[in-house]
């Protein structure tokens, strides 16, 4: 069932144990993204040198969908580059919008969150993180 | 207890009332549905569908412009409706009650017709930190505009009023006072006569959002000794898109019209306009005629079930649910006031309201989550959203226990 598929094991682990947890040190990027409307605020905070993630990690207060993609996406954002991050998001998006297509092997374990597809309310949960990425890059 | 409750069963038979709302028959995700987001919005009973439907398949017509009979059928009905809600209120006449679109519009309505051409810079207004955001932001932008000041009094670990701190708040420049009857967000009744009467002693005129007290308790703006009354139909069993502000004809008489268009003049020529009569004159435009029609009918039904019934039975669901959830380790209920409408705001540990809300919609269970439109009720309990269900008269003490079960699920889910 569709809601078994969202809380799955491995979104329910990275909300209750999320990786990269915490406020990061001499982050070169950072943003804060919330969401009034479901209550999420969340910090994201990044070490870039020569383009690449050396350090991604976030803060805050948010749902298990936000919280899972959150910790999810530092863990798959370090180490990589900038220029990976931006074909990534166009990817994520892809899956978000044709769940039933075979995963996007670049995300790995991203692809799990394609669930949230079911339930229209809480995409905006899944891309928050997604998208505070994306502001810390722009803005510094 | 006994005898009440089986007294209670007699005046109001629940199942059967259910039936007629069609919409408590469906299923969600395979379960019964289980409406408990009537703070949000309350279901319709066929009185109200009909009432509307009828209006579209026998009489559709304008109001107050056609000497033909659809025109003649639909403009009795437009104030036969009018005549229901001034019922409702305890209104002096049916003059004084103006159509809007809702409790939004008819503050809006106040706010630029009657205080923008009193306001000086530095002059006040003041409102509570329990407010809906639509009766905070309309006073925020006059108050941007003009340089008027915006003040806040405070409320306690409760959710209730601190009143002596709200009287110290009113001063000489002090041109209106906003309250709430009953919070959306934390379900506080306010004593609004209170308020009011406190008001009157420094001269400073009162506006009250009843959007929540319609629905669930004897509102007579007579008896309050308030000034305006602002209500949203759909609150209340009604349509979406209607509501009304009361005013007291002295009151509506002064103020300038808000918009202008047809049906609110006279006479118009290039070198000026005569305004209609109130309330016309602040009813500019075709209205929503069907919307009104099906308001009326959802005073109608409240009149007809009782407003005492409906109130003694909602109380029973807040005692029930309030006392369960009580029990319910990690549960923290947001909004202890001693008098509270049918609404039970909270949060619990390790589930994020989203989560509750997404987890217990597949058992059925609408509810509510999120910030309520309240965002500085909010701050102020330092949470980011909380969970919140409301109830109406259809609601059943069953329901209260699935909703109980739903909870229990979310948060083994979650654990």
């Amino acid at each position: 069932m569709a809601l078994d598929k969202l809380y799955q094991q491995l979104v329910l682990d990275h909300n209750r144990a999320p990786r990269n947890f915490g406020p990061v040190s001499g982050a070169t990027h950072s943003a804060r993204g919330r969401d009034a409307l479901c209550g999420d605020d969340i910090l994201v905070e990044l070490v870039i040198e020569d383009d690449r993630v050396v350090r991604a990690g976030f803060s805050g207060e948010a749902c298990a969908i936000t919280t899972a993609s959150a910790s999810m996406l530092t863990e798959w954002l370090t180490g990589r580059s900038v220029s990976e991050f931006d074909s990534a998001f166009g990817q994520f998006e892809q899956v978000l919008a044709n769940p039933g297509e075979p995963p996007c092997p670049l995300l790995g374990d991203i692809n799990e969150l394609r669930a949230v597809s079911a339930f229209p309310a809480r995409v905006r949960n899944a891309l928050l993180p997604w998208k505070t990425i994306l502001r810390a890059l722009e803005e510094g | 207890m006994e005898t009440v409750e089986s007294r209670v069963k007699e005046q109001l038979n629940v199942h059967a009332l259910r039936e007629q709302f069609p919409v408590l028959t469906r299923e969600v995700h395979g379960k019964p549905l289980v409406y408990l987001d009537n703070a949000a919005t309350a279901q319709r009973p066929l009185k109200v569908i009909e009432a509307m439907d009828d209006f579209y398949r026998r009489y559709n017509a304008n109001v107050h412009r056609g000497v033909h009979q659809l025109s003649v059928e639909a403009s009795e009905k437009f104030e036969q409706s009018r005549s229901a809600v001034a019922r409702l209120l305890n209104a002096a006449s049916d003059r004084e009650i103006v159509f809007t679109r809702g409790t939004t519009e008819a503050i809006n309505l106040v706010a630029n017709s009657y205080v923008r051409p009193k306001l000086q810079p530095g002059d006040e207004i003041l409102i509570t930190h329990m407010e809906h955001h639509s009766n905070i932001v309309p006073w925020q932008m006059l108050c941007e505009q003009t340089g008027a000041v915006l003040k806040v009094a405070p409320i306690n670990q409760r959710g209730e009023l601190l009143l002596e701190e709200f009287e110290s708040l009113i001063s000489e420049r002090t041109r209106i006072i906003g309250v709430v009857h009953v919070s959306n967000a934390l379900g506080t009744v306010n004593p609004v006569a209170e308020i009011c009467a406190m008001a009157k002693r420094h001269g400073v005129p009162v506006l009250v959002d009843g959007a929540q007290a319609t629905p669930h308790e004897i509102v007579d703006v007579q008896a309050l000794d308030c000034d305006f009354y602002c209500i949203s139909a759909h609150k209340m069993y009604g349509p979406t898109g209607i509501g009304a502000l009361w005013a007291r004809e002295e009151l509506l008489e002064a103020m300038p019209p808000w918009q202008g268009g047809g049906e609110m003049i006279q006479r118009v020529s290039f070198s000026g306009t005569t305004y209609n009569e109130i309330p016309h004159k602040f009813e500019a435009g075709t209205p929503n005629i069907s919307g009104a029609i099906g308001f009326g009918a959802a005073v109608e039904f409240i009149e007809e079930v009782g407003i005492e019934r409906i109130a003694d039975h909602e109380m029973r669901l807040l005692d029930h649910a309030t006392q369960a959830m009580s029990k319910v380790e990690g549960l923290t209920i947001i909004g202890q006031a001693e008098h509270k409408g049918p609404v039970v705001s909270f949060t619990l540990d390790g589930a994020h309201p989203n989560d509750i809300g997404t987890i217990i919609d597949h058992a059925g269970v609408a509810l509510r989550t999120g910030h309520h439109c309240a965002m500085p009720v909010m701050e102020f309990f330092q949470v980011p959203a909380t969970a919140r269900v409301s109830f109406a008269v259809y609601n059943l003490h069953s329901e209260i226990d699935v909703f109980l079960d739903g909870l229990e699920k979310a948060r083994r889910m979650l654990a």
